[in-house]
């Protein structure tokens, strides 16, 4: 891979299916025929492990052998000829599908992995339309490996992606091919179940349905989810990911490949976080004095106090937030005569590096430099602290509180702070501390719903999309609410999407010129300029 | 030039294998003039000379493969002598083991002063339990009397051996695989290249070599390449160990020049075909090679004349068969084998093998139908040459030649209900089918 991008590397001259080619030396016949978008079929080879060259289905022709070779494994050299889709070529292909499926259960109909299976993809391509197999299918075990994977060892084609993600990636080598021959298959030892931070990477990695994700079994069938691209909110490293949902209900999340924030992988806490999204303290209606009204009047009301704050205005936002949403807060503060804007954050846990290059960032926090970025280097430091030092004081008349985190885990001196402004509005996810005793709470959406931008801990800024199709949307996402209370206080024209309110931003802020989100990449771009420091550096915790 | 034993003269002797009988009758000569008179290079290139030829299956040039190793470099330098022994018919490495340990010692030391190895580990099979005691006893001795240790013989030259046992695995006697299974690891190939030479065991350049190749060496330093070349054909000459099984009178280990003529082996060593029935089929170099038919048996067993009669000379496990004998259940009791010992990493291998087992399987016990036989064909076809290592090869070769040379006899059991044999001995069996 690296070879790919080092404008240093010579370039070899080689022959793919007839057509003279050049490539950076040291490349895989397989990366080379990608990078030249010529996709031979594999099931073995992962770019993020180590070769195993076992399953033999990426075998091509080349001049320099009289047998196939391997072109996961096999390297370009000049003069190299290579053809993928010779006679020979097609016949050692088709010969390892008719080898893979005379003990394959084809129980598709029932298996999670249908729709998104080499297997099943390749077959079509490359299999028999018959079998020339007469014998009973062996039978393998299945059985649970750990607390979210299970085994159906039927399917298992023992490519070992799963055992060398395990030896590699986690580092914690739980995952083990057991027995030889055609009874191989993968399994742990006893007492040992696989159970790692990273574990859930082993199932999207399983390039067929042996292993089986608890937490997705039996939930839906691939092709019928709704997929969105987007970034895990779990912690500062902003992995990205595809959140897949059904009628409006996240199925699963698996990563999306970015070589710059989490290669091919994510962690199973982002991964199965999600499930807050229906936690049974989630606040789906507005409510002014604890008594729901339409989204109409809360609105109206924030509007009204905004118009006239009767004092000091306080906004306090959080790390959830997105750089649009920001800027709108920011919008709502230079209105205002006297506006004190500060930051809350989650506690740090302590980060956690894993042998292949994968680090779960101790910052729980997905946007605290795209916060910063808009709304100030101190915002979560000393400003943070100027505010709960004047709601102490009871200098604040009129709070607005951000609590879009999922796990609200408020800490009491801010809980106490809160409660001495005269009124509070809270656009809250769940109801708890944060909420009691306000006067006006509105819902607030999930990361997985809001629509705006997220800058990771590297300063990289991502593209968050809500998962809900666009016409039923049962959540107004907050840009939306804060655009509406602006509008009627007549601080704003008119509601504006989320990349309109974005091209403001970029015209204003200095670390986002040039850019729009039509023009990031689906991989990000680092905010130019911008240099992330870690929080406490300038202004320290609040 | 006469014959003259080298790994069998004594075999008589109960105490042949004890170290005051192995220097009494000449030993650690061979390793006393090598470290004394030899510089190591040139010791390769005497190797390379004498055209001494691996005796583990494959038949490599010894020397040459010494010469792989990089000279300069900074990891450790590794002998591994492969002492796993598990091809079917074969059992000459167990003879040298039990009888002669000296002189595998005795080849050791000359091969790791020769590559500059201070480190050399024994492979040996797991079943080979009275091997692995007298292996360890007489390195015990070697220790005790000062050749193996800090100062080997009083030289310069420090030198270790470690014994260690495998579990019972065929694929653990192919060369990355029993590295593999030596690091600790589930014993099975690698991917190659890197060869051994250059990354082998714990990624450092490594020697794999037969346990009757290193025995040899004692002997060449003796006599010299030159006297060594003029033992059997020029291309693969020296003495040889041939292990014979089957149905002959008198089956045993027979040490012979390389180049002996088959049926001579067969007649006049081992008092021809038992019962004083005719020959049928010879497997020659272990289950893994081509079998040949009995008129094919009038051939040299040497490397080349082997490859020229369309099969090979692999580890000299000859496996002899009468004129009775089913070769369809002697070609299920062998993919029985092979599917047993897949590693089962390869498609093709771990399928193959087994679904191979099952057709046979079902050819034998009456289920057979005329298109199994180019279901046969086409499977091994599927399978060699397109595998990590050569087991996905060592299946199909019998499995093609049985099915080929003996067509007629599938062919009947196909058509009369299956072999004569399992109806014999497994009546109440017969129509059943193989389940794994
Ligand atoms: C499936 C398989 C099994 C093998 N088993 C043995 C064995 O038991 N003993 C052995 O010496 N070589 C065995 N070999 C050959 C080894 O890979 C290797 O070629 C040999 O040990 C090299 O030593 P040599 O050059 O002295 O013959 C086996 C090869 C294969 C493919
Ligand atoms: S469980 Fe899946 S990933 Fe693991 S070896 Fe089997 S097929 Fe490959
Ligand atoms: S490492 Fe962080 S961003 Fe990545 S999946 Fe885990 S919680 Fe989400
Ligand atoms: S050919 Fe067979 S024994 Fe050899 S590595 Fe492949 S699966 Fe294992
Ligand atoms: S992808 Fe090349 S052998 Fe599996």
């Amino acid at each position: 891979m690296s070879e790919a991008t080092n404008p240093e590397t010579p370039l070899v001259n080689w022959v793919l299916n007839g057509q003279p080619v050049q490539s950076p030396a040291g490349m895989t016949i397989f990366e080379a025929a990608k990078a030249l978008e010529t996709t031979i079929p594999n099931f073995c080879y992962h770019p993020g492990l180590t070769i195993a060259g076992n399953c033999r289905i990426c075998m091509v022709e080349s001049n320099r052998s009289k047998k196939p070779v391997i072109s996961c494994s096999e390297r370009i050299a000049e003069g190299l000829e290579i053809q993928t889709e010779s006679p020979m070529a097609i016949e050692a292909r088709n010969a390892v599908m008719e080898f893979q499926l005379i003990n394959h259960p084809l129980d598709c109909p029932v298996c999670d992995k249908a729709g998104e299976c080499d297997l099943q993809d390749y077959s079509y391509d490359h299999g028999p339309d018959r079998s020339r197999f007469d014998e009973e299918k062996n039978i393998r075990h299945t059985k649970e490996l750990g607390p979210t994977i299970d085994i159906w060892g039927n399917r298992c084609i023992v490519c070992t992606r799963c055992v060398r993600f395990c030896d590699e990636i986690s580092g914690t080598g739980e995952l083990c091919v057991v027995e030889r021959g055609d009874r191989s298959v993968v399994d742990v030892f006893p007492t040992v179940p696989i159970d790692n931070p990273l574990a859930g990477n082993v199932v999207d990695i399983c390039p067929v349905g042996a292993l089986i994700s608890n937490d997705f079994k039996f939930e839906a069938r691939i092709w019928n989810m709704r997929k969105t691209d987007s970034v895990c909110a779990g912690c500062a490293r902003g992995c990205n990911v595809e959140v897949q949902s059904l009628d409006g209900f996240v199925k699963r999340l698996v990563p999306r490949e970015n070589m710059e924030v989490n290669k091919w992988w994510m962690c199973d806490e982002g991964r199965y976080d999600y499930r807050y999204l229906l936690a049974d303290e989630r606040v789906t209606a507005c409510t002014k004095d604890g008594e729901p009204v339409e989204d109409h009047d809360a609105h109206e009301t924030l509007a009204h106090w905004l118009q006239d704050p009767g004092g000091t205005l306080g906004i306090l936002v959080d790390p959830y937030i997105t750089c649009e949403e920001a800027f709108l807060v920011e919008q709502i503060a230079s209105h205002a005569n006297n506006a004190l804007v500060g930051g809350w954050k989650p506690a740090d846990g302590t980060a956690q590096s894993f042998p292949g290059q994968f680090t779960i960032s101790g910052e729980k926090a997905p946007n605290r430099l795209g916060v910063e970025a808009v709304l100030g280097k101190l915002v979560f430091g000393s400003q943070g602290h100027a505010l709960r030092t004047a709601l102490e004081k009871g200098q604040v008349s009129t709070l607005i509180v951000f609590a879009g985190f999922p796990h609200p885990d408020p800490d009491d001196a801010w809980v106490q702070a809160i409660r001495k402004a005269k009124r509070r509005a809270v656009f809250a996810l769940q109801a708890g501390a944060w909420t009691e005793g306000a006067g006006l709470v509105i819902p607030g959406a999930s990361p997985f719903e809001k629509d705006g931008t997220y800058a990771n801990e590297d300063g990289r800024l991502q593209r968050v999309r809500s998962f809900h199709a666009p016409g039923d949307v049962e959540w107004s996402h907050d840009l939306q609410r804060l655009q509406a209370v602006l509008r009627i206080a007549g601080l704003r024209p008119r509601s504006l999407s989320s990349s309109a309110v974005f091209r403001e931003l970029a015209d204003v802020k200095k670390p986002f010129h040039g850019l729009s989100h039509s023009t990031l990449p689906a991989t990000g771009a680092p905010l130019p300029g911008f240099i992330p420091l870690p929080v406490g550096v300038e202004g320290g915790s609040v | 030039m006469s014959f003259r034993k080298i790994f069998t003269p004594h075999l008589g002797d109960p105490n042949c294998h004890t170290l005051e009988f192995y220097e009494k009758t000449g030993g650690y000569e061979g390793a006393r003039k090598a470290l004394r008179d030899w510089e190591p290079d040139a010791l390769i290139d005497e190797v390379k000379a004498s055209s001494l030829r691996g005796r583990g299956g494959a038949g490599f040039p010894t020397g040459v493969k010494w010469g792989f190793v990089p000279k300069q470099t900074d990891k450790l330098k590794y002998l591994a002598v492969n002492a796993d022994e598990s091809e079917p018919g074969t059992f000459k490495d167990r003879v040298l083991m039990e009888r002669m340990p000296h002189q595998l010692i005795e080849g050791i030391i000359i091969s790791c002063w020769a590559v500059g190895i201070h480190s050399a580990y024994i492979y040996i099979r797991g079943e080979y339990v009275h091997a692995y005691q007298r292996l360890v006893a007489a390195c015990a001795e070697a220790y005790d009397k000062g050749i193996l240790g800090s100062k080997v013989l009083g030289h310069d030259f420090h030198l270790d051996i470690t014994v260690h046992r495998g579990a019972g695995a065929y694929i653990c006697g192919e060369e990355t695989g029993m590295l593999t299974s030596l690091e600790g690891e589930r014993g099975q190939p690698k991917l190659k290249p890197p060869f051994p030479a250059i990354e082998g065991l714990f990624g450092c350049p490594t020697v794999v070599n037969n346990v009757e190749t290193i025995s040899n060496l004692p002997y060449i330093m003796e006599i010299g390449a030159e006297g060594y070349k003029k033992i059997g054909p020029e291309s693969s000459p020296g003495p040889k160990l041939y292990c014979v099984s089957g149905h002959v009178e008198k089956p045993g280990t027979y040490e012979l020049p390389m180049g002996v003529n088959l049926l001579e082996l067969i007649n006049d060593h081992c008092g021809g075909v038992w019962k004083g029935r005719k020959l049928k089929a010879v497997i020659p170099g272990g289950s893994s090679a081509h079998v040949l038919s009995a008129d094919e048996c009038d051939v040299a067993m040497d490397i080349e004349s082997l490859a020229a009669a369309g099969s090979m000379l692999g580890s000299a496990g000859v496996i002899v068969m009468d004129d009775q004998t089913c070769m369809v259940n002697a070609l299920l009791n062998v993919m029985k084998f092979y599917h047993h010992e897949s590693c089962g990493q390869c498609t093709p291998c771990r399928e193959g093998t087994g679904w191979l087992e099952k057709i046979v399987h079902r050819i034998a016990y009456g289920h057979g139908k005329l298109e199994d036989l180019d279901r046969i064909d086409t499977v091994c076809d599927r399978m060699v040459g397109k595998t990590i290592c050569v087991l996905a090869d060592a299946a199909a070769f019998p499995a093609w030649s049985f099915t080929q040379k003996f067509r007629d006899e599938f062919i009947h059991c196909i058509e009369h209900g299956g072999s004569p044999e399992v109806k014999r001995r497994h009546p109440d069996r017969i129509g059943g089918g193989l389940h794994v």
